[in-house]
């Protein structure tokens, strides 16, 4: 049953991390920074879905890219693209539309639920 | 610092050649992002360990699938693997047999006469058509596997047999089959076999099949019960009648249900062999003499026994293929 519900849990966030990930990119990030990002808002997210993700959103125009050599060590940096910022603000109605309808279906299963 | 390298080289090497230096740099520069300073080998392995089996990243980098046929492709894939893979592996069973048939020598102890060349044959048969079947299934599945690849549709639903989407109008052709129509597989393996064993004992009939006794200690066939040069001689008409067969079980094994059109060339296949059957056994020449005189001997007839013997086996041939044809159609329509 542990079992089980892990990774029912898992496919229900997997939906949610391109929203996740794409609400953090209004301003240049590069990988490592993200995920601390993320963790701050306590979001866990898999490193190796993670940079894989990011070349996903890079290749469907979401998000642009580049690299900074001017430090000790050069670091691919991501941004949201005109398109993404587009995509996002749809993304993000669905998404509060959605956790509303969810979040009133749930109500409903409280209030039918037998004493 | 070693670690890190080949972490990283596990990684790209299965990744296109185009996308690898970029995903290495990228990579190698998270890596020590996440690493603190003057790090040592166990916290390198911490961090690796969070990126997980570099298999998995890779895949997860790669937009290649992890399998070989998906969901788009498994079904029509399946579909053709089973209407396929028993045509081919029929077709070699039955060239090698016939093969097998046409250099038979007939020089093997004929003690284990019948018994063993049927077995020498059908093993010989099984054999091929065991790989022609392994064959066909590695070429279907290859090609299967690069269309996969080559699909640049993201669509994951199912194709129908048209290679198009679904749509309720697919299911106008398609019928209803039901349990009395329905054709067995067994059913046209048995018959297949039937004409597998047809072929071998009837070309080879002349030492296969008659009287045997013991001489010296040795089972030997004294009296054999057809004449092999007459059997022979009507080589054509049956290898026509043959090849009637083998395209009536293929058009049973397309259609997998009796319908009025199977039942109809049912009857033509059960014609044709009856006249051809007639044709061949009418010969005066067919059965030897002697063979005649055996029986008549083991059973003390005092009357002779071959036009009585011939009339026999034509109405029960005749009988048989009568009652085939009406059960044919009667299976056709039933509702």
């Amino acid at each position: 049953m542990e079992k089980l519900l892990s990774s029912l849990i898992t496919e229900l966030r997997r939906g949610t991390l391109t929203l996740a990930v794409l609400s953090q990119l209004r301003t240049p990030q590069y990988g490592y920074s993200l995920v601390q990002l993320l963790e701050k808002s306590s979001v866990s997210i898999e490193q190796s879905t993670l940079y894989p993700l990011l070349r996903r959103l890079e290749k469907q125009e979401l998000v642009e890219s580049s690299w900074d050599t001017t430090e000790s060590r050069p670091r691919k940096y991501y941004v949201l693209s005109e398109y993404g910022i587009e995509i996002l603000e749809q993304l993000k109605a669905e998404w509060e539309k959605s956790t509303k309808e969810l979040q009133n279906l749930l109500k409903g299963d409280v209030e039918n639920e037998p004493d | 610092m070693n670690l890190i390298d080949i972490y990283i080289q596990e990684v790209t090497r299965r990744l296109p050649e185009k996308s690898r230096d970029d995903i290495a740099l990228e990579l190698r520069s998270t890596i020590e992002d996440m690493l603190p300073e003057n790090y040592a080998e166990k916290e390198v392995k911490e961090v690796l360990g969070n990126l997980g089996n570099p298999a998995s990243l890779a895949s997860e980098y790669s937009d290649r699938p992890m399998y070989l046929i998906g969901p788009r492709y498994f079904d029509t894939y399946m579909t053709l693997l089973k209407i396929v893979i028993p045509i081919v592996a029929i077709l070699a069973f039955l060239v090698i047999v016939v093969e097998n048939v046409i250099s038979y020598s007939g020089e093997e102890d004929i003690v284990n006469g019948i018994i063993n060349v049927i077995i020498l044959i059908l093993g010989h048969g099984i054999w091929g058509m065991f790989s022609a079947a392994m064959e066909t299934f590695f070429w279907i599945t290859l090609v299967f596997a690069i269309l996969e690849r080559k699909d640049t549709s993201k669509s994951k639903s199912p194709l129908t047999q048209g290679w198009t989407e679904w749509t309720p109008d697919d299911l106008k052709s398609i019928s209803l089959i039901s349990k009395e129509k329905k054709i067995s597989t067994g059913d046209i393996f048995g018959h297949l076999l039937w004409i597998a064993i047809f072929i071998s004992v009837y070309f080879n009939a002349g030492h296969l099949l008659g009287v045997y006794e013991k001489v010296q200690g040795k089972i030997e066939l004294i009296t054999p019960t057809f004449n092999q040069e007459v059997l022979h001689s009507y080589w054509l008409i049956v290898i026509v009648a043959l090849i009637i067969e083998i395209a009536f079980v293929f058009y049973k094994l397309i259609l997998r249900q009796w319908t009025s059109k199977l039942a109809i060339m049912n009857t033509v296949r059960n014609i044709v062999s009856t006249i051809v059957f007639i044709i061949v056994i009418s010969n005066d020449q067919l059965i030897n003499e002697e063979f005649y005189m055996y029986l008549e001997d083991l059973w003390q007839l005092s009357f002779e026994l071959k036009n009585l013997f011939i009339i026999i086996l034509i109405v029960f041939w005749s009988f048989l293929s009568i009652l085939d044809i009406v059960q044919g159609f009667r299976k056709a329509n039933t509702k």
